[in-house]
């Protein structure tokens, strides 16, 4: 048995079914906040499966989506900046549950690639992962109040 | 443009240069001097809209 | 052990795509069809087709939703100045 694969099949399962609960029910703060943690706990999953199947090649799944999953909750945040205002989202605790499973997840690959050029260009998924999903709940919280273009 | 605003403007460029071929270099797969030509073609671009992006949101 | 995974993720798929019809409010369906994009990318990877994974990405975790949200902003607006017309 492979245990990538069982990881990533844990991963997706829980983080992507707890997503989808969170997406689903309650009010719209917790949505947002919901579907922003789909995206960072799905890059992992990716990454994960990537080294399972032993295909390098798949980790570009990853960085795209750790570039554009930040970039969809923004929209989110600026298009229901009004609605947000009134009852601003709080997920500090959540937000930086989700990134350290994100690091631990990127740390556990890295040790498995060893040092190449494989091994940076996890590190560079990671970083982005982590500090775009961190920016985007800073805005989901109403945190670049001041930034209004447009 | 005096000679320092001259000299300034070439470093910036040559780190967001530096910056950019590094990270071509970590994302390709296979090292060859094809990958490297494009890359450094395209890191020189990048740097050129970079520097624009940076002096249209600080302003100067 | 391998199919485990793909029936993790068609199952995901199918409950995301539920949840996305069941919703009412448009901007709240938006939400959920962010998450449908993000989801629909992981089945097509775990079934080893990554680079329509790779469009699905860009397509649906941020240009579908965009365009939605504008759409039902614009018709709000739109709605508002008709009731100030009257």
């Amino acid at each position: 048995m492979n245990g990538w694969l069982l990881a990533a099949t844990v991963s997706l399962a829980g983080g992507l079914g707890a997503a989808l609960w969170g997406v689903a029910t309650g009010p719209l703060r917790r949505r947002v906040v919901a579907q922003n943690l789909s995206t960072a706990l799905a890059c992992p999953g990716l990454l994960l499966l990537s080294q399972a199947y032993g295909r390098p090649s798949y980790v570009d799944l990853g960085l795209v989506l750790a570039l554009l999953g930040p970039v969809g909750t923004l929209v989110f945040a600026r298009l229901l900046a009004d609605e947000l205002a009134e009852d601003p989202p709080r997920a500090w605790g959540l937000t930086w549950t989700v990134a350290g499973l994100g690091a631990a997840a990127v740390t556990a690959l890295c040790v498995a690639t060893g040092p190449s050029r494989a091994m940076v260009k996890l590190l560079v998924v990671g970083a982005l992962l982590i500090s775009g999903n961190v920016i985007a709940s800073r805005a989901l919280s109403g945190g670049f109040r001041g930034v209004r273009g447009g | 443009m005096t000679p320092r605003t001259a000299l300034l403007a070439a470093a910036e460029l040559m780190g967001w240069w530096v910056a950019l071929a590094l990270l071509w270099l970590v994302l390709i797969s296979t090292v060859d001097t094809l990958e490297l030509a494009v890359g450094a073609a395209s890191a020189l671009v990048g740097a050129l809209a970079a520097r624009a992006a940076r002096r249209a949101v600080t302003g100067s | 052990m391998a199919d485990a995974v793909i029936v993790v993720a068609l199952l995901l798929v199918a409950a995301s795509a539920t949840v996305a019809v069941a919703t009412r409010d448009p901007m709240r369906q938006a939400l959920v069809l962010a998450v449908l994009g993000v989801v629909l990318a992981v089945l097509f990877t775990v079934l080893q087709a990554p680079d329509v994974g790779l469009s699905q990405l860009a397509v649906g975790s941020a240009l579908t939703p965009l365009l939605l949200m504008l759409a039902v902003r614009k018709i709000r607006r739109r709605g508002r100045e008709k009731e100030g017309e009257r």
